[in-house]
């Protein structure tokens, strides 16, 4: 349940909002959006995405399990080379950092203002 | 099929950005949960009873950190650490910075919750640790 309009008062809520559509409107953010758009709609991109996520979790079951053959880590680096070669992927995966290396510049702007790290407050400190 | 919305989306300016984070400060350091945690932390600064025990308990902390580290701090020096700590936190001035910090962390939280359902990314988490 999202509790934002019982904890923030009007003035706040507002102004985050605010601050929400603003950077869902700047640049780094709106190529990240597109960028996941694109792969969002395309099977072949989503399909090779899904197959390597599963060919990387088996292979850390099998280390786990001592079973790691010469043809799993061959099969693992087709597929990853195949994701390096894939431009809607990588579009998707450089704009995704290219977006997450804009907010800490943002934060950093509130931060000077307030005196404090905000996103420390907010619970950065576990990450 | 991409989203028209993001195709038309109007870039914001970096100025209209900086703008909407001043804005945002701005309200937030209005609320009176911010000028209560400011308040707090000024009184436990100024509050020499209050840094005399923190100082005593991280002084302790520090002698005994290599064997914290190993978990194998004597019995008699572990219950002086955590009569230290405990010295300090029943500060008045300690405990009503951590009741301030506590309140104005729900209200941050909440806020950068809401940035972060927004944008389809973890605000909180992308400004980690050695990315701020």
């Amino acid at each position: 349940m999202d509790t934002s309009n019982l904890i923030l008062p009007p003035a706040l809520l507002e102004a985050t909002e605010n601050l929400a559509l603003t950077l869902l409107a700047s640049e780094p953010v709106v190529a990240y959006h597109r960028a996941k758009a694109h792969l969002e709609s395309d099977l072949e991109a989503r399909d090779l995405l899904e197959r390597f996520s599963t060919a990387q979790r088996d292979l850390r079951q099998r280390q786990g399990n001592g079973g790691v053959m010469q043809a799993d880590m061959d099969r693992l680096r087709t597929l990853q080379n195949a994701v390096k070669s894939n431009r809607v992927i990588m579009d998707y995966a450089e704009t995704q950092q290219a977006a997450i290396a804009y907010l800490p510049e943002v934060n950093q702007e509130i931060s000077q203002l307030i005196g404090v790290d905000f996103a420390s407050l907010a619970g950065a400190a576990s990450c | 099929m991409i989203s028209e919305e993001i195709n038309d989306m109007e870039i914001a300016s970096p100025s209209v950005v900086s703008k909407a984070a001043r804005d945002f400060a701005a309200a937030l350091v209005e609320t009176p949960q911010f000028k209560e945690f400011e308040q707090a932390s000024q009184a436990l600064r100024h509050d020499e009873n209050a840094q005399r025990t923190m100082e005593a308990y991280q002084a302790k902390q520090m002698s005994l950190r290599a064997l914290l580290m190993l978990n194998a701090v004597p019995a008699e020096e572990q219950a002086e650490l955590e009569r230290l700590r405990q010295a300090f936190m029943d500060e008045p001035a300690v405990s009503a910075y951590f009741q301030a910090q506590s309140e104005i962390t729900v209200m941050c939280q909440a806020a950068a919750d809401l940035l972060s359902k927004h944008l389809g990314l973890s605000f909180a988490a992308a400004c980690g640790p050695g990315c701020c």
